[in-house]
C-alpha cells in the first residue's frame, strides 16, 4: 500500500460517471447489510467454466521470507483471504472472521468461520491466524503493530489479537491483502496456500500468474475455471493487448485511451466508485521564500481561485468527480457531508487578497511590501507524469487572480520526498488512494503534528502541513474510538480542519479505477481499491 | 597477439576500477534514503526512526563513503555484488538471471540488423545514385530517426492488433522475441547501412581496388574479398559499440513488450534507490562493454592482415 498513496491513471466518460452514480447507489444499499454479504459475494453466474486473461500492471510482488506477498499485493488474484473484507463503499465486512469484538484495554477477539479449508486440504482454524500474524510480526509488525505474542488461540475458532500499542483500527486494517491468512507452516515465498476462491497454478516472475477455481471453496463457486494474469507494465501495451484480443480485461486504462476504447463496441470501460484523489497541500510552516502559505488569506484565496470543474473535465476528461474530502467520501459515511469544501469563486479570491493588501502590479501579479505573490508547485508524487496537465491548468487559474506560480517537477518520488524534507515548495501536488477501511489513516499519516522519534516521512509531511492542536485532537479521537460512526465523525472533523478551516488541503478531484473489458466478459465490478479487486463473480461468454 | 591481449587485459583493471568508483559515487550521491525506501517497501508502511537507524546499520550505510566503497569493491572482485534492498536477491544472481533475456533479443536484433544492413549498404555503394541507393538512404534515415518507443507501438499495431501475426507482449515462444528484436535492431541496422555505404564508397575509390580490377579480378572478388573487408573495420567498431549499448539500453523496449530483461529490473531499482543493484548493473555492464571492446579490437587483426596485433 505504501501508505495508501499509490498512483492512479484512470478516466471515464460522462456517461460512465452517470453509471457510476448507479453503482454508488448500489454500493450504498449494500452497506446496509452485514455478515450475510460475505457468503453471497462470490455469485457464480453459471457452472465454473471459461478462462479469463487479464493484463495486469507490473509484477510488484516481493519474495523474501516472512515478507513475501506473492499472490496478495499489489495484484490480488483472490488466492488468499483476510479475516475481513473491504466493500466497494469502504466498509468492513466479515470474511474468514464471522464476527469480532473489542475487549478493553487493547484486544480484538475474532470468531472464525467454520467449514473453511485451505487449498491443500488443511482445515482453517485459529492456528492459521496465529501463524499468519506471526509472519507479520516477524517482518516488523506491520501497520497492525503485532509481535510474536500478540495473537492468542482461545479455541479452534476463537482468536485474540492484542497489538503492542493501542490500535482500535485493527479490523479496518486487516482487510489489506498483505494481512492475508496463509496455511500454517507455509511460506508464500515458496508456496502459496490460501482459502480463496482461486488456487495458484503457476507464478512466473515478471511474466504471469495463473490461478484456477478452487473446488473446495467455502463460498459460492467462482464463475471462471481459470484466470491468467499477465504482467504488462506499459499502459499503452495493455490497451493494445486488449484490442488485439490477447487479453480480455486490463487494469489502469490510461485516461487518454479511455475515450476511444468503447467506440468499437468490442470493449467497455468498467469504472469504480471514487477510491483515489488528486489534491494540493499548502506548506504552512515554510521558511522564506516558501513561507507565503503561512498567510491564511493566501490559502483561502487559493482554494477559491481553482476551478475544480475545469480540472475534472479538462485534465481528467470527465473521468473523475469534484472532491471536497481528499479521501474517498464513502469511507466517511454520512459524516462526509459535514465537509463543505470550496466552490470556484475568483471574485472572492481576489477580494481576499485585496483585503490582505496584496496589490496587483503592472504584469498582473500581486505584491505586498515589495514581495511578489509567487508560489512554487512541486509535482512528483507518485510521479510528475500522472498529474499532467493539472499544474498548467492551476497555473493559469491562479494567474487570473494575480498569483504567479512556478511548476517544479521532480524526477521521482525520492527526489520529491527529499525536497519535502527541506520544505522547498509552496504547493505540493499529490495523487493517492485508499486501500483499507481506516478513515483516519491518511490524514493521520500526512498531517499530524510531528512527534519526537516519529515516522520520518510522516514527520516530513507534518513539518510542512500539520495544522496543529485542533486537528491532532480529532485524530486522537479517531484513533481511540470504537464505534464506526464515531470514527467516521472524528475523521471528517479532522478533514474539515484541513479543508474548510485551515485550507491546508485543496482537494481537486476524486478519481476512479478504470478497467478495459472485452464484451465477452460479464459480472466484473471494479473495486475502488484496486488491491481488493474480486474475481469470483466474473464469467466469460463463449 | 598474446602479449597484446595480456596488455589489454592489464589495462582493463584501472578502467574497471574507475567504472566501479563512478558507479558507487553517483548512486551514493542520489537523493533519497535507501534504508527508509527499502523498509517502506518491505513493511508496506512508514518505518519508525529506530527501524531506519537499524536498517542503516544492517545495510552498512552508516560507514564513511570510502570505507563503504572499499568494502564493496573488495566483494565485487570476488563476484559478490551485494544483495538487492528491494527484492532480497543476490545482485549478481538477479542480473545473470535476467541478462540472457536481454542478450537474446539484443543478439537477434543486432544479427538481423547486420544481415540486412551489410548487403544493402554494399549494394547502395556499388550502385551509387541508383533507385536502390536512394531507397536505402531514405529507409536508413527513417530508421535512425524514429524513436524506439514509437517504432515499437507501430509494430504492435500492425503485426499484433491488425494482422494478429505476433503477440503484443510477454515471453514464451519465439514469436514473442520478434517485435522487441526488430525494434532494437531497426535503428542499429539503419546506422550500419549508412556507415557500410559510406565506407564502401571510400574504399571502392582507392588504388588497390582499381589494381584488383585491372588485374582481372571479378566484381565479386573485388567487392567482397577486398573492398568490403577493408570497409568492415569501422562497421565492426560501431556494431560492437551498438551491441553493448543495446544491452544496457533496452529498457524502453523491455517495458513496452513486457520482456523481463535486465533493463526493466534496473529501472525499477533506480526508482527504489536500490544501490546494490544500480552499482552492480553499472559494473556488470561496464565489464560487458570492456569485453565487447576487446573483442572488437581483436577482430581487427582477423579483418585486416596489415594489422599484426602485439607485433607493432
Amino acid at each position: 500500500m505504501v501508505h495508501g498513496r499509490d498512483p492512479l491513471r484512470t478516466s471515464l466518460t460522462r456517461r460512465h460517471a452517470l453509471r457510476l452514480a448507479g453503482v454508488t447507489a448500489g454500493a450504498a444499499s449494500l452497506a446496509g447489510t452485514t455478515g450475510a454479504r460475505a457468503a453471497s459475494f462470490a455469485r457464480a453466474q453459471g457452472a465454473p467454466g471459461g478462462e479469463l486473461v487479464v493484463g495486469a500492471t507490473q509484477d510488484g510482488y516481493r519474495n523474501e521470507p516472512n515478507r513475501a506477498n506473492i499472490g496478495m499485493y499489489p495484484l490480488n488474484p483472490n488466492v488468499f483471504e483476510s479475516l475481513v473484507r473491504l466493500t466497494p463503499d469502504y466498509q468492513i465486512e466479515p470474511l474468514l472472521a464471522e464476527s469480532w469484538e473489542f475487549v478493553e484495554p487493547n484486544t480484538w477477539r475474532f470468531t472464525l468461520r467454520q467449514g473453511v479449508t485451505f487449498h491443500d486440504g488443511t482445515p482453517f482454524t485459529a492456528e492459521a491466524v496465529r501463524w499468519s500474524m506471526g509472519r507479520i510480526a516477524a517482518s516488523g509488525g506491520g501497520v497492525l503493530g503485532v509481535d510474536e505474542n500478540s495473537t492468542v488461540v482461545i479455541d479452534d475458532f476463537t482468536v485474540e489479537i492484542t497489538p503492542t500499542r493501542p490500535n482500535r483500527r485493527l479490523p479496518q486494517q486487516l482487510n489489506h491483502p498483505n494481512n492475508s491468512i496463509v496455511a500454517p507452516n507455509t511460506e508464500p515465498a515458496e508456496t502459496r496456500v490460501g482459502t480463496g476462491p482461486f488456487r495458484e497454478v503457476e507464478y512466473a516472475r515478471e511474466d504471469q500468474y495463473v490461478v484456477e477455481a478452487f473446488d473446495g471453496y467455502w463460498g459460492d463457486a467462482p464463475g471462471l475455471s481459470r484466470i491468467t494474469f499477465r504482467f504488462i507494465p506499459d499502459a499503452t501495451s495493455r490497451v493494445l493487448a486488449l484490442q488485439s484480443g490477447e487479453v480480455d480485461l486490463i487494469y489502469e486504462v490510461p485516461r487518454e485511451s479511455a475515450q476511444d476504447l468503447p467506440s468499437s463496441g468490442d470493449f467497455t470501460l468498467a469504472t469504480s466508485t471514487v477510491g483515489a484523489y488528486e489534491a494540493l497541500y499548502v506548506n504552512i510552516h515554510g521558511a522564506e521564500p516558501y513561507d507565503l502559505g503561512q498567510d491564511p488569506a493566501i490559502r483561502e484565496a487559493l482554494a477559491y481561485a481553482i476551478d475544480k470543474e475545469t480540472i475534472v473535465s479538462g485534465v481528467w476528461q470527465g473521468n473523475a468527480e469534484i472532491s471536497d474530502t481528499m479521501i474517498p467520501p464513502a469511507i466517511l459515511g454520512p459524516a462526509a457531508d459535514t465537509i463543505t469544501g470550496t466552490t470556484f469563486d475568483p471574485e472572492r479570491a481576489r477580494g481576499l487578497l485585496d483585503a490582505a493588501e496584496w496589490v496587483a502590479g503592472d504584469d498582473g501579479t500581486r505584491a505586498k511590501d515589495g514581495r511578489r505573490l509567487a508560489l512554487a508547485m512541486i509535482v512528483g508524487f507518485p510521479n510528475a507524469e500522472i498529474h499532467r496537465p493539472m499544474p498548467e491548468f492551476v497555473q493559469a487559474q491562479l494567474a487570473d487572480v494575480g498569483i504567479e506560480m512556478e511548476i517544479v517537477q521532480t524526477p521521482d518520488t525520492a527526489s520529491y520526498e527529499e525536497r519535502l524534507g527541506t520544505g522547498e515548495g509552496d504547493l505540493w501536488a499529490e495523487a493517492g488512494s485508499q486501500n483499507d477501511g481506516n478513515p483516519c489513516f491518511l490524514p493521520d499519516l500526512l498531517f499530524s503534528t510531528p512527534v519526537p522519534d516519529g515516522d520520518p516521512e510522516s514527520t516530513a509531511y507534518g513539518r510542512a502541513f500539520a495544522p496543529g492542536a485542533d486537528f491532532d485532537a480529532h485524530i486522537e479521537e479517531c484513533r481511540s474510538a470504537v464505534p464506526p460512526e464515531e470514527v467516521q465523525a472524528a475523521a471528517a472533523s479532522a478533514m474539515k480542519v484541513l479543508i474548510d478551516e485551515q485550507f491546508v488541503v485543496i482537494p481537486l478531484a476524486g478519481t476512479f479505477r478504470l478497467f478495459g473489458v472485452a464484451a465477452k466478459v460479464t459480472g466484473f465490478e471494479a473495486h475502488p481499491s484496486g488491491v481488493n479487486q474480486r474475481w469470483a463473480g466474473v464469467t466469460v461468454a463463449g | 597477439m598474446i602479449p597484446y591481449l595480456l596488455r589489454r587485459l592489464i589495462y582493463l583493471g584501472p578502467v574497471w576500477l574507475g567504472i566501479s568508483f563512478i558507479a558507487f559515487a553517483l548512486s551514493s550521491l542520489s537523493p533519497g534514503d535507501p534504508a527508509r525506501l527499502t523498509l517502506q517497501r518491505q513493511l508496506d508502511r512508514q518505518p519508525t526512526a529506530e527501524e531506519v537507524t537499524r536498517a542503516r546499520e544492517d545495510l552498512g550505510l552508516d560507514a564513511p563513503f570510502v570505507v563503504r566503497y572499499v568494502r564493496w569493491v573488495g566483494d565485487a572482485v570476488t563476484g559478490d555484488l551485494g544483495t538487492s534492498y528491494r527484492t532480497g536477491e543476490p545482485v549478481l544472481g538477479a542480473l545473470l538471471e535476467r541478462f540472457p533475456n536481454t542478450l537474446r533479443i539484443t543478439l537477434l536484433g543486432l544479427g538481423g540488423a547486420v544481415a540486412v544492413a551489410l548487403p544493402l549498404g554494399v549494394m547502395a555503394a556499388v550502385w551509387r545514385n541508383s533507385p536502390l541507393d536512394h531507397l536505402s538512404r531514405i529507409v536508413s534515415l527513417l530508421g535512425a530517426s524514429m524513436p524506439s518507443y514509437w517504432v515499437a507501438y507501430l509494430l504492435i499495431l500492425l503485426f499484433a492488433v491488425r494482422l494478429h501475426l505476433l503477440p503484443v507482449a510477454g515471453r514464451g515462444t519465439w514469436q514473442h522475441m520478434v517485435l522487441p528484436a526488430t525494434t532494437l535492431g531497426l535503428a542499429t541496422g539503419a546506422s550500419l547501412m549508412r556507415l557500410t555505404r559510406s565506407e564502401m564508397l571510400e574504399v571502392l575509390g582507392q588504388d588497390f581496388v582499381r589494381t584488383g580490377r585491372a588485374k582481372g579480378l571479378g566484381p565479386r572478388a573485388v567487392i567482397v574479398g577486398h573492398a568490403l573487408r577493408n570497409a568492415l573495420i569501422p562497421v565492426v567498431t560501431v556494431a560492437g559499440l551498438r551491441f553493448a549499448g543495446l544491452l544496457g539500453g533496452a529498457v524502453i523496449v523491455e517495458t513496452i513488450f513486457a520482456w523481463p530483461g535486465i533493463g526493466k529490473f534496473v529501472l525499477d531499482s533506480i526508482f527504489d534507490r536500490d544501490y546494490p543493484v544500480i552499482q552492480g548493473f553499472v559494473v556488470f555492464m561496464g565489464t560487458v562493454f570492456l569485453i565487447v571492446n576487446l573483442a572488437v579490437d581483436l577482430s581487427y587483426g582477423l579483418l585486416d592482415p596489415r594489422i599484426r596485433l602485439g607485433q607493432r
